[in-house]
């Protein structure tokens, strides 16, 4: 199975969940009734929050290199010494 | 720490697809050749020129003048024939036990392939990538737009393909020859996407995979462009992958 239908077999099986408590069918109170209707925006909210917040705080973590820059910007000098040395055209 | 090859018999081959690096090529062979000389390590440098028209392949000739035929080997194509098929065509002429993929223009240190080949020994891994996202990775020369773009497109592709990899269209990488040839028989998508489908394939094929942080270092001249015909590419290579995976 694709990951895409996995997907919409879990859309399903929460969205069959969520119309029968909205419709109230079960003999006991899972989750209060008035709270029910405003489930799936609650997902949605939830899941935008969690993203804005994964997503800045991976942002403020992003590993910067600049002496790596230095390193290769040496690096390469040392290289093209060497190559014109040894017959390469390096320009 | 050195490693020695002297024990063993493993071979390193590494793909160098190139086109238009006249500049970059030296330098490249030049460090690799350093790093597997210090590290005692057998290799091969595979150079898959695809006929470009600033003349790297003469350079080429050049290099395999100075190292040897046996540690530089051509194998040119007549036209601009794509990522894909360069790998298939590299291993093909591959006489190494294990290949290792990377960009030729510099953006990829050969210094971290030791530290690949420690953790692959270590563990005895299938894959071993590179990663600019954990601890210890990072990347130079991206503004804080090109940063964002990044991160939101790995979050995205993390949440539809959750395959356990933190730097998904990553391509310095180290593969088992067998279990890169098996996965180029599998992989359908072309560009970006096609880096990250390699990984998700190899975790449905269950194979072991590794990471370690590599500093990235965006065109040591001038700066990589990402325009939203790319956005647009990925975001559609991405939901195929999703929904044929």
């Amino acid at each position: 199975m694709t990951k895409l239908v996995a997907f919409l077999i879990q859309l399903a099986v929460a969205t069959a969940l969520w119309l029968v408590l909205l419709n109230d069918v079960l003999p006991f109170t899972l989750i209060p009734l008035a709270v029910v209707p405003a489930i799936p925006s609650w997902c949605l909210v939830t899941f935008g929050a969690k993203s804005l917040a994964s997503i800045g705080w991976s942002l403020i973590t992003f590993g910067d290199c600049p002496e790596a820059h230095q390193e290769i910007l040496k690096e390469i000098k040392q290289a093209h010494e060497e190559l014109r040395r040894r017959g390469v055209t390096v320009d | 720490k050195k490693m020695s090859a002297t024990t063993t018999n493993d071979k390193y081959s590494v793909l160098l697809p190139t086109y238009n690096e006249r500049h970059n090529l030296p330098v490249i062979v030049w460090m690799l050749v350093r790093t597997f000389t210090e590290h005692k390590l057998d290799y091969e440098i595979i150079i898959i020129d695809d006929n470009s028209p600033d003349g790297t392949l003469d350079i080429a000739k050049q290099l395999q003048g100075v190292y040897g035929a046996d540690r530089i080997v051509l194998r040119p194509r007549p036209g601009k024939l794509g990522l894909g098929t360069a790998y298939v065509h590299g291993i093909a002429n591959a006489s190494g036990n294990f290949i290792i993929i990377m960009d030729a223009d510099m953006s990829h240190h050969p210094k971290f392939i030791p530290e690949f080949i420690r953790l692959q020994k270590a563990k005895n891994l299938d894959v071993v990538t590179g990663t600019r996202y954990d601890a210890g990775g990072g990347v130079h020369g991206w503004d804080l737009r090109r940063k964002l773009t990044s991160r939101v497109a790995n979050y995205i592709a993390s949440t539809l393909l959750s395959p356990d990899v933190s730097d998904l269209t990553g391509s310095f990488r180290l593969y088992k020859k067998p279990v890169l040839a098996k996965l180029m028989a599998a992989v359908i998508s072309k560009g970006y996407v096609f880096q990250m489908e390699m990984m998700v394939r190899a975790r449905q094929f269950n194979y072991t995979i590794g990471e370690v942080p590599i500093t990235f270092v965006d065109r040591v001249y001038g700066e990589s462009k990402m325009g939203a015909d790319e956005i647009a590419q990925y975001l559609l290579g991405l939901f195929t992958l999703f929904a044929r995976t």
